[in-house]
């Protein structure tokens, strides 16, 4: 597999109701290093739209979105 | 330290803000204290700045110190106080801390609504870069979806697939769609982000045949929260934007109270416009769909002890007391009301966005207590509430205090209790 | 009357009386000068209409209910301290005055029984009432709440009771003297009658007046500006 993001923190966000994921992603971003990557694994659909929302208003990145069954996961990377 | 220009960008910010109300309640509060049995915060810390005289005085002090002849005469006597990095951060504490649920107002003598106090102070600290950092995040997350949604549109409606296959199979119809972007539908439904509030509802208007939308946006307003209008504004812009351009006639706000706060009594203020359509909560559009025939229940299918927490915005500063209870008492056998209730109820303890900031988990939790005793006496093992804020906080003092009560949106407690052709939730 | 009484209960009072007045008007002016924000600010359940809202209205501002399901001994001294208010107001007013309609009933002496009776109970009752205000404001959490201008207010009042009260009770009550001297105000001619300048009450007067006219004085510029806007207050509530 080409996708060979090691998340430096991962998240499991399953059952949390928007815009808790993201609230949890903003809480811990600060815990990896910059150039550090988060994976956030959400249930509910919202974060499909509040995270990458997120990243792109507080200037970082998500470099990955996938489907992993009925949850979303995410890889927001951190850039400042 | 704050900056000479902080300072008086922040002074600025209480010029602007000044109006007929902020006069009355700087001038005639007599700092008599009755409030303080009023603030859950208060009455649960016993710590002073939470006293809603006490975080009034804050804004009083600064307003004293740069627009009255008693604060330039006499400034020590009146406290008149320049905005320095001790009131700040109490100014902070005070502000952001309070949920805004105005039981204070209601036990004032002279009727002082100390939110107002509080979202002047929320907007002073937004001015200088010290607001709350999360609201902020959460209020410009909303507002980028809403100026990028042909970004996301197509990205929201694939997440609503699940949802709607489940909402065909509990309704057994085939057929039945969630539909999103119907013009001249009669309601445009603004649920909340997540399917919680969308798939219930589905199966509610499918049921009533009501004739609507789904909006894209979600209804919580954290630019509301954050305590800067301009962004509160835009964020409930965009499905005012919606509702206009799709020609419906009511907008319909999901259980979440401080966005049906914001649109019933706020927005139009904002935006100075009358709005073309009306604004309705969904627990009085079941109601009505109750109350008409258009939805069926089944009297007393809920066996176990059931009680109804009054959301501040939804009661208190709604006007909605007895619709919600006429539903819960149509399905449940066993009714319990909490003592005091209406207008005089307690907080839960999460409104005002202290659900987002993990930096008051702490002060939620001590101050939730009161209802925590409430909730114990009643005996009840199921609590119904129409707000999304007060949810999240009841489950947690409800995880925390072992309560062993399960918590339910209106919407659910509803659909439980239908009679419905399709499949049982899995 | 000596230079300094005359500065003080006569000039004096003018000033007083036309800054509380001016004041009070200019605030009432500032008040609605200022625009008013269109967010209705209404709580619920809200008075269907215009007479049951003012009925509120009447209700949260005269009896305070509010306070009486918070703080029973507070709302008892609190609407004693203002009944009584009412009460000294009247009182005063029939140094100027006399009130027809009881004197025929009573006569010359029932009126002054009467008189004696109630304006002794009220400088009491007021007495008591501004020392539970202050003795409450040394307690925590009020005592953190207060500002230093809640403590002085507080001792002004008291100190002008305290007067009044030395005045009301203390020795055979003049009045006569008391009657002559808010004419000569009214006249603007102030003057105090012999027995008054001959006695060492006069010293009491002089200083029962002047803090009045203090009190007078800092009214607009002070919370007790309460007693008007705090109706505006509580029809915002049933907005």
């Amino acid at each position: 597999m080409a996708d060979e993001l090691k998340p430096d923190l991962e998240l499991d966000l399953k059952g949390l109701l928007c815009p808790l994921p993201m609230v949890r992603v903003s809480q811990n971003i600060t815990k990896v290093a910059v150039g550090g990557i988060i994976k956030a694994t959400a249930s509910d659909p919202g974060s499909m739209a509040d995270i990458p929302s997120w990243a792109r208003t507080t200037g970082n990145e998500v470099v990955k979105t996938e489907r992993d069954g009925k949850n979303f996961v995410f890889y927001v990377k951190r850039l400042k | 330290m704050v900056t000479r220009e902080e300072q008086d960008l922040a002074v600025k910010i209480l010029d602007e803000k000044t109006n007929r109300q902020l006069l009355y309640y700087l001038d005639i509060c007599t700092r008599c204290g009755i409030c303080k049995d009023a603030c859950h915060q208060y009455v649960a810390t016993g710590d002073v700045l939470y006293l809603p005289a006490s975080r009034a005085q804050l804004i009083r002090k600064v307003f004293r110190k740069y627009f009255t002849i008693q604060g330039k005469l006499i400034p020590s006597v009146v406290e008149a106080t320049a905005p320095n990095d001790k009131l700040l951060e109490d100014l902070y504490r005070a502000s952001y801390a309070c949920t805004s649920c105005r039981r204070c107002m209601y036990y004032c003598p002279f009727s002082i609504d100390t939110t107002w106090f509080t979202s002047i102070g929320r907007a002073m600290l937004v001015a200088i870069g010290r607001g709350a950092t999360i609201l902020g995040e959460l209020a410009d997350a909303a507002i980028m979806k809403g100026e990028n949604i042909d970004m996301f549109r197509d990205i929201l409606i694939e997440g609503l697939k699940d949802t709607e296959d489940e909402f065909k199979a509990r309704v057994g119809d085939p057929a039945a769609t969630i539909p999103i972007g119907k013009k001249g539908a009669h309601s445009l439904y603004v649920a909340l982000a997540g399917t919680h509030t969308i798939l219930p509802m589905a199966i509610i208007f499918h049921q009533a045949k009501a004739d609507w939308s789904l909006s894209l946006f979600e209804a919580a307003n954290y630019g509301y929260f954050y305590g800067d209008t301009a962004r509160a504004k835009k964020i409930a812009q965009r499905f005012v934007d919606e509702a206009k351009a799709l020609g419906v006639q009511e907008l319909i706000i999901s259980e979440c109270g401080h966005a049906y706060r914001v649109m019933e009594f706020l927005y139009e203020a904002w935006a100075k416009e009358k709005l073309p359509f009306k604004i309705r909560a969904v627990v009085d559009v079941m109601h009505d769909y109750i109350k008409e025939g258009r939805i069926k229940l089944k009297p007393g299918s809920l066996l176990e002890p059931v009680t109804y927490h009054d959301p501040c915005q939804v009661g208190r500063n709604g006007g909605f007391y007895e619709e919600p209870r006429n539903i819960v008492k149509a399905v449940a056998a066993d009714y319990r009301e909490m003592t005091p209730n209406r207008e005089k109820q307690w907080c839960c303890g999460g409104g005002g966005g202290l659900v987002a900031e993990s930096e008051f988990d702490t002060l939620r939790q001590v101050s939730g207590q009161k209802k925590v005793e409430q909730i114990r006496k009643t005996g009840a093992k199921v609590l119904v509430t129409p707000c999304e804020n007060c949810r999240l906080q009841i489950e947690m003092l409800n995880e925390k205090n072992n309560l062993g009560i399960r918590i339910s949106s209106m919407m659910d407690l509803v659909v439980e209790s239908m009679d419905l052709p399709g499949a049982k939730p899995a | 009357m000596d230079w300094f009484s005359f500065i003080v209960a006569g000039i004096m009072v003018y000033v007083a009386v036309a800054v509380f007045l001016i004041g009070s008007i200019y605030r009432v002016i500032q008040w609605r000068r200022a625009p008013k924000s269109t967010v209705k600010q209404g709580m619920f359940p809200r008075a269907e209409n215009p007479f049951k809202r003012t009925l509120k209205l009447g209700k949260d501002s005269l009896l305070f209910p509010q306070v009486l399901d918070t703080d029973r001994w507070m709302w008892f001294f609190v609407i004693g301290m203002h009944l009584a208010g009412i009460g000294l107001f009247f009182g005063h007013l029939r140094l100027l005055f006399e009130i027809t309609p009881l004197y025929n009933a009573l006569g010359a002496g029932g009126m002054e029984t009467l008189a004696s009776w109630v304006g002794g109970a009220i400088g009491i009752s007021l007495f008591i009432a501004f020392t539970y205000f202050l003795l409450r404001r040394f307690k925590s959490p009020y005592r953190e709440l207060s500002v230093p201008e809640d403590y002085l207010l507080l001792l002004l009042i008291l100190l002008l009771v305290l007067l009044g009260d030395h005045l009301r009770l203390t020795h055979p009550f003049d009045l006569a003297s008391y009657r002559d001297y808010m004419s000569s105000l009214l006249h603007f001619k102030p003057a105090f009658s012999t027995a008054i300048t001959f006695s060492a009450d006069k010293w009491v007067l002089d200083a029962h007046v002047l803090t009045a006219n203090m009190l007078l004085i800092y009214f607009p510029f002070s919370k007790l500006v309460h007693a008007m806007g705090g109706f505006a207050g509580n029809l915002l509530r049933s907005e």
